[in-house]
Order: C-alpha cells, then structure tokens, then sequence
C-alpha cells in the first residue's frame, strides 16, 4: 500500500469557514464585478462573494451551484490566475482573492450543511435527451437539461462516470470522494448515468435520433494519445500519459511503483498534463524525473505555478532537447534519444519555433518514459457520428454560441470540440449546448 | 428558489410585500433612487424627511465622516446631514411618481415641522401627494434649525402634541421615529401613542463623537475647522437599537407595531430586530456601504432560514427572543461551567495565556516547550475571554459543569506580601 498512500487525500485542503469568510471580506464587492466577466462558464464569483460577506452563505452556495453544476470541481481545478482571479481588481491593491478557494469552500460546505439549492424538476417534460460522455461538458448539459424536467440519459465508455476528472487528474489533486459527491448533486437531479455502456458501431450516435431521443450531445473528449513514433511502440517501460494517469486513478499503483520506483524517468512534454505525470512519477519514487520539452520554459503550456512548483520539487526541466527515437533491448527501453534545439521564428501559435541543431543528437540514460504529447478523439470516433462535420485535426465543429452541429438534434462541446481545453470550459458547452436543446424542442 | 417563500408582513395595517425599507436618509432622497431600491427588491421606503419651504435647508459640507477599525470600514458612521434639502414641490411629486409606479411598495413619508402648523401642513402635504403613511421625526440629534429633531423627541409634551397636530391632519397611520439618546425610550413612545401615533420606528443616530484629528485637533467631519456632537449610525450602534426596539416590546401598555432601525446590514441583523419585536426594518449605514443590492441577501437569506425552521410568515419570528430576556437578577447562579480547550488544533500563539492572566482568573498555565496553554479547571472563571481572542474557530468553547462543582476562592495576598501590609 505504500504507493498509495501519496496519492490517497487532496494536498490542498481548502478553507474552513473563518478563512472563506476571511478572504471574502478582503473583496472590493466591485460594480459590474470584473471577476465574473472572466469566468468562461458565467459562475458569477462577483455575486457568491458579495452573498458570503452579507452573511447569505446558502445564497451564495445557490449562486455557484445554480451557475455552475461542478463549482465544486472549478473551485479546485481552474487555473484561476488565468481566469476570474486575473481580473480582480484587488491585485491592484495587493493580490487577488483566492476565488476558486472560496467557490470549493461553498461547494464543500453545502455537504457539511446538508443543503442542496437545486431542485428537481417539478414536472417531466416528455422529451428524452442523450449525452453521450460523462466527462465535464456531458454532467453539465445533463444537470442543465435535468433542471427543467428533460429525461436526460447519459451513456459513458467507462466503469465510472466523470471522465477526466476521474481517469486523469491524479487524486492527489482532486480526490475520488469530492468527485463522487459532486456527480451525486448531478445525479439527484434526476439524471441517469449508463456506464459501460460506449457508443460505438455504425452510426451509433445517430441512430440514438431514431431510438426515441429528441437531441443528442456529443461530449467524448479526446482520448487518443498523439504518438512520438507513428507507429506506436510497444516497449516495456514506456507509458502515453493517458494510460498512466488512468491506470493511477484506477488503483494500480503498485504496478506502476513497480516499474518506476528508483528508476530515471523522461516525461516528453511541456504541458499540464506532463506536469502531473512527473509528479506522480515522483510520488512513485522514481530516482530522477525529467521533463523534456523542444522549447524553452517561457514557451511551455503548463501554468507558470504549476512549473515553478515542479522546479521546486526537484523536476530536471530538460529544455531544448527534440525527443526523436528510443533505445531498446529485448523490448525494454533503455534511453531516450535527443536532439538539441535552438528557438527560431514564431510558429502560428505566437510561440517561437524549435529548431534541431544538426549532429546534436545524444541519449538520456533512462529506464522509463511518459509521453505527454497531446491527444485525439478516438480513430473510431467517426464512425459512430458519420454525418457530423469534423475540421482537419478530427474535432467536431459545433456553432460557438448553441454547439450546434450541422446534424440537426445533434449537439457537441468540450474538448472534442475545443482540443485540449479546461474543465470550466466543458462545463459552460454544457451549458450552452443545454440552452440551445432546450429551444431546439420548444419549436 | 427561495423567492417561494412569502415575506410580507402587515405593519400598522399597511401590506408591506417584504418588511425591509430604506430608513429616511440620503439612500431614500428622491424618486429615482427610491424606485431602483424597489426595483433591487426593497419593500418600502421611509422617504428622506421633508420640511417646508420657510427656511432654507444647507448641509455642513463635508457632512460625513466614516469610522473604520482595523481594515474593518465604516463600522460606524457620523454625520452632520439635515433634512431634505430640497424644495417641497420636488418632494411631493416625486411621492406622487413613486405612489403611481409602485403601488405595491409602500411609501412612508418623513416629515419634520419647524412650528406646530409646520406639522399640521406636511402630514396634510403628504397625504395629498398619495403617501401610504407618515413618519414623524422627533430625533435627529444635529438640527442646526432652533427647536427642531431630537430637540423635540426628549420633550415628551411636544411629542404629544405633534403627533395630535399631524392626526389632525391625516387619517394615515403615524409612526413617531424615535431618538436613542434618552434613557427610556418608553416615555416618549407613550406620549406619541396618546397623541394618536400607530407605531414606533427606532432608533436615530445615537450622539457621538467618532474621531478626532490629531493635528487639527477638530472632532471629525471637520466642517472648516470644526466638529460638532452628532448622529453615529451603523454596525456599532446595532445593540443599542435592538435594546431600545426590545424595551418597547416587552411595554404591553405602550403595544404599537415597531419598525427597527440600527446597524443593519445582513438578513441576520434584520432578523435579530424581528426577534426582539421589530415588524419592518429600515437601513441606512448599510446602504451607505454596499448598495441597494444588500437586499438581494436579506431576502435570500432571512428565507432559506425560515425554510430550514419550518416558518412560514415573518410574524411567527415577531418578538421570539422577548420570552428569553430577563432581568439579570433571574438568573441561575448555580449553574456554572468552564472552558473547554480542543488543544489537537491549537497553534500556540498564547494570547488565551495572555489575557487569562491580565484580564481574568490566572487560570492559564504556559508549556513553555510545547507552546501549549494548561487549564486549571477550578480556576477558571468562564468569562471567555481567551475564546474572543483564540484566532482558530470553536477551538475555546463553554462547558457546563455539573450542580454543586465549585471554583477555587478567589485569589487573596499570599502569608509572605500580607506580612509586608503595615496595618
Ligand atoms: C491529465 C489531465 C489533467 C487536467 N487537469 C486540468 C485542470 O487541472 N484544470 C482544468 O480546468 N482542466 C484540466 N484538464 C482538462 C480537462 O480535464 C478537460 O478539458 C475536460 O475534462 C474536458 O471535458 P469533456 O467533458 O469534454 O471530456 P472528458 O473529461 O474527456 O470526458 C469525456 C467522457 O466521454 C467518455 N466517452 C468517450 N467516448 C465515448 C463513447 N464512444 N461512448 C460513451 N462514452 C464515451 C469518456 O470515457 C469520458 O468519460 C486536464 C486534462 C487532463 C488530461
Ligand atoms: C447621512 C444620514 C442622514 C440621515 N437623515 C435622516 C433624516 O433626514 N431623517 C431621519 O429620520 N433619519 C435620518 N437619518 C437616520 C437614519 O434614518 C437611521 O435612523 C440611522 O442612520 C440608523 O440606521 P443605520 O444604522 O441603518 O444607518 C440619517 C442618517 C444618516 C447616516
Ligand atoms: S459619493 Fe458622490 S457625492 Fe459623495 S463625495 Fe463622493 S462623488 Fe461626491
């Protein structure tokens, strides 16, 4: 059990009521709140902090909760000083209020108080919806839709519902018990959740249309790692991301520590989710991490806390350096094969390009590596939704405003359709694909 | 949603949809303020009160002055301000649009008369105009007009006599608006009653000085080099208000409905003055800090509260906490009990240590090594003043001991200082 055990709890264990109120107190209760102009999924941190000041904490907790059906989960997982938090004009004075604190502090306490602002629909509504994904953006359309007496069935690949939430963000940071609570707010709104139970076959998703559901939303997420090698190796010691994250939240940690425990360990990658895989590498007590990243430290995706605090920790932030191949024995990895770098012109993401350095190439010493390159939607994801429109890298397209898709009934949002993108985004194409479902069938 | 609870109450036999108002002050000094605080959800209005024509009114300039404490702003606040300063046509109509596009709030006209056919002519004037009552202001405590405000509120026989004055005048229901700065607010309030009033609102500000400055050496707001004693308002005078509103309560003779005024901010505070007898509430200070929308918060919250009591109606709340007052002379003294210290989640910091010692019963021993403070149980005096200052929440709390245990004596000189007394 000894792996587990450093990934059993949540680090951060968010405030207790004196602390929420604390920093509520510290807020400017601004006009025309700025903080809630920068919250992609409309939570309104301007209106829940202003309640929690005037003693309305049950007010407050309604806000987030009415607003946002995983506060909660935002509250933890949102890169605040990116979002709601980067507006707040107390930075002008010192720093910002811990928004996201205080949103998870409401949403923890509502448990503490037994008090759940959202009802079930009164009446039902006779019109049956499906969702096909569990992750972020299918909870949030569901619990939307469910609010107003839609039937609403959401049918999910895996064991357990949540998608990310629950195979990818290690526990450590956001644990499987606040997930489960916060699904079961989703789940007493009279929404059904099918596990097991994937989508698949010819014209899967469509055929729903024809099965009795009046709308459907698309919500898989992307779950096919992006390869190093076109071929996908198969090599013991070598991970993609997606597996390893998963296979953490599914209890295997011993396996895993097996492997990796006193071992050197490369993660290839510059984003937030190479930054969870070194860490938990880490936790599993590898001897040295590495991550190795084409581009230099101001180009990397990741938050800046969250690479700061990997450097902390005694992360190798390997710069510079293009993995290119493996090296192997009797299908074992041995090393990591690297080119070295230098940054040239801006590539059309506004960053500066990597470009190899001819006859650098050298071999990192290690015995297992994490892929953390990015993912896909699934190969066979098209064939259960034929007719819906993709773009070059296999997203849907869906309108940005409904999540339309040129299907009609048929709606889409979250990372399939965005890429890789945030839990608080999922959660407001939830939102707004519900909206449009909802005028879709009162025509 | 919480909207689904019904808040209104009847105050004086009018039908308030909510019983929360705008006491009379800037925060209700025309008709377009009054009509965006109904629109944010306020249930009526105590409109800023009104005076003839005759003698021109000039505010102090500046006419405020905010007291904060810590980076705790406006726990108080002082002014200098006077009645309406605008003219009485202005107000009249602007009474009129109000009485016309929101017929379902209520408008309470404040009125303040110079003479005693001042007073007959306003009530008049505001009855006219479609005002659903009328609040006679016997209480500012800084009228810079001779014999006006508070002047009149500490002289019982005027209050009589206004208030018959205004009876006269108008059949709508009068509410006399009381001054805390008297002893017993019961006396004026019964003159008021025989002079034909239907209800009390209390309190004013209370006389004050919040601030003085130290290089001027001007008490505070500093009106070109000087101060004057005047009206304090805000959370600071909350307790003084509700005692006020409590007395009157518990005076069956005096039985008029009340309106509570004083330091409120929050549904909590709102709630408190019901529980001591209050039906409607009125707010200024807590204006003056957050807005029109802290109504939003009283409603939202003084509801969901009443849902998780089971309460329908707020005059099920009206007076609950009255059975419960006493006179201190009622209370139990054999019952006694202690602290309880949860020592898992203290940090150390000692200040329990600290005051225990200075301020109360030396019943703190300090482990100097762990940080930690050691109670000794029969010393304590439960007067918990180590839990005020405890940073960690419910870590110090009350523990009742059983009948019979007893404290240790208080502390007398040891043998060794009593042999230094030369008796
Ligand atoms: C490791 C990692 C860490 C992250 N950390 C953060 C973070 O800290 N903060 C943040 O804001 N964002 C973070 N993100 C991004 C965020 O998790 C995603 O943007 C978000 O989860 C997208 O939500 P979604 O609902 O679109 O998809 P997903 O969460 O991917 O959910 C899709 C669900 O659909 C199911 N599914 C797929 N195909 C089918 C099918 N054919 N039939 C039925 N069900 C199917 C999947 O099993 C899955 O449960 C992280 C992402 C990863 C990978
Ligand atoms: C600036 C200011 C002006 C006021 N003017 C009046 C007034 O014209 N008439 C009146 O009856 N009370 C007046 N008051 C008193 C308030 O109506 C109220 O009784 C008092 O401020 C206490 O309530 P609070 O703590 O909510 O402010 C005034 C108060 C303030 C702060
Ligand atoms: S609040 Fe408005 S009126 Fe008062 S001093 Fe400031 S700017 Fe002037």
């Amino acid at each position: 059990m000894k792996y587990a055990d450093s990934f059993k709890e949540m680090e951060d264990k968010g405030f207790d009521i004196g602390q929420a109120v604390a920093e509520a107190n510290r807020c400017l209760l601004c006009y025309d709140p700025p903080c809630s102009k920068g919250c992609p999924a409309e939570t309104d941190p301007g209106t829940f902090i202003r309640k929690l000041r005037l003693r309305n904490v049950t007010g407050a907790i309604r806000t987030v909760k009415t607003n946002n059906i995983l506060g909660g989960a935002c509250g933890v997982l949102c890169p605040t000083p990116l979002l709601c938090e980067k507006e707040c004009s107390a930075t002008e004075i010192d720093r910002p209020i811990q928004i996201g604190r205080i949103q998870r502090f409401l949403i923890e306490h509502s448990w503490e108080l037994g008090f759940q602002p959202l009802e079930r629909a009164g009446e039902k509504k006779k019109e049956k919806v499906a969702v096909v994904g569990s992750g972020p953006a299918g909870l949030s359309c569901a619990a939307e839709l469910a609010k107003d007496g839609y039937q609403v069935t959401i049918f999910e690949a895996k064991p357990k519902p949540g998608g990310v939430l629950r195979y990818g963000v290690p526990s450590y940071r956001f644990s499987e018990e606040f997930l489960d609570r916060e699904i079961e707010d989703v789940k007493s709104l009279g929404v059904e959740i099918q596990c097991n139970h994937p989508i698949s076959g010819r014209e899967g998703a469509e055929k729903l249309l024809k099965e009795g559901y009046s709308a459907i939303f698309v919500a898989p997420g992307l779950w096919e790692p992006m390869r190093l090698k076109r071929e996908g190796k198969e090599l013991k010691g070598l991970f993609t991301a997606t597996d390893f994250l998963a296979s953490l939240r599914e209890g295997k940690h011993d396996e895993l520590g097996k492997e990796i425990d006193g071992r050197a360990v490369a993660v290839i990658g510059g984003g937030s989710v190479a930054i969870d895989c070194v860490e938990a590498a880490k936790r599993l007590g590898a001897s040295d991490v590495y991550l190795v990243y084409r581009r230099s430290f101001a180009q990397m995706p990741a938050e800046e806390r969250e690479r700061i605090e990997a450097l902390q920790t005694g992360i190798h932030f390997l710069l510079l350096n293009q993995p290119v191949d493996y090296v192997e024995s009797d299908g074992s990895l041995k090393g990591l094969k690297l080119v070295r770098t230098k940054l040239g012109e801006e590539d059309a993401s506004g960053r500066r390009r990597p470009v190899e350095i001819p006859g650098s190439e050298w071999v990192l010493d290690v015995g297992v590596v994490i892929e953390a390159i990015g993912s896909k939607p699934a190969s066979d994801s098209k064939e259960w939704y034929p007719s819906v429109k993709t773009n070059e890298k296999g997203l849907i397209v869906a309108d940005e405003e409904t999540r339309k898709t040129n299907v009609d009934g048929i709606f889409a949002g979250g990372d399939i359709v965005r890429g890789p993108a945030l839990v608080v985004e999922a959660v407001q194409d939830g939102k707004l694909a519900a909206r449009a479902i909802k005028e879709y069938l009162s025509k | 949603m919480s909207g689904k609870v019904d808040l209104s109450v009847d105050f004086c036999g009018v039908k308030f949809i909510n019983p929360f108002m705008l006491s009379s002050s800037p925060v209700s000094n025309s008709a377009e303020m009054v009509a965006r605080a109904f629109e944010a959800g306020w249930g009526g209005v105590a409109y800023k009160t009104i005076v003839t024509d005759r003698i021109p009114i000039i505010h102090p300039s500046p006419r405020m002055h905010g007291y904060h404490y810590g980076d705790k702003r406006l726990v108080g606040l002082q002014n200098v301000e006077q009645t309406s300063d605008r003219g009485l046509k202005a107000n009249l109509l602007d009474i009129m649009y109000l009485k016309k596009h929101y017929p379902k709030h209520v408008v309470m006209a404040s009125i303040m008369g110079f003479s005693n056919q001042e007073w007959y002519d306003l009530a008049k004037a505001v009855t006219d105009a479609g005002a659903d009552m009328i609040e006679l202001n016997f209480s500012c405590p800084h009228m810079t007009v001779e014999g006006s405000g508070a002047k009149v509120g500490q002289v019982q026989e005027l209050v009589q006599k206004f208030t018959e004055t205004a009876r006269k005048a108008s059949n709508l229901p009068l509410v006399a608006k009381m001054t805390p700065n008297i002893t017993d607010m019961n006396e004026p309030a019964m003159y008021a009653k025989m002079g034909g009033a239907d209800g009390i609102s209390a309190i004013n500000t209370v006389r004050g000085i919040s601030e003085i400055g130290l290089d001027d050496w001007v008490p505070r707001p500093n009106v070109y080099g000087k101060g004057a004693i005047s009206g304090y308002s805000g959370p600071a005078v909350k307790p003084i208000g509700l005692r006020f509103i409590a007395e009157m309560a518990l005076n069956e003779e005096l039985g008029l409905p009340l309106s509570g005024i004083g330091g409120i901010e929050t549904w909590i505070d709102a709630l408190e003055y019901f529980l001591v007898g209050a039906t409607t509430i009125q707010v200024t200070t807590g204006i003056i800090h957050y807005g029109y929308r802290i109504v939003e918060d009283m409603i939202e919250g003084l509801s969901d509260y009443m849902v998780s009591r089971g309460i329908s109606r707020v005059e099920e709340l009206v007076g609950k906490a009255l059975p419960h007052l006493v006179e201190t002379d009622e209370f139990d003294l054999e019952s006694q009990g202690i602290t309880n210290y949860d020592l898992d989640r203290c940090v150390g910091c000692g200040q329990c240590y600290i005051v225990c010692n200075d301020s109360a019963g030396q019943a703190l021993e300090w482990d100097e090594e762990n940080r930690r403070p050691r109670l000794i149980e029969d010393k304590c005096l439960s007067c918990m003043v180590c839990s005020f200052v405890c940073p960690v929440e419910g870590l110090i709390t009350y523990k009742p001991m059983p009948k019979g245990w007893k404290r240790q004596e208080t502390v007398t000189l040891g043998k060794e200082l009593e042999s230094q007394l030369k008796l």
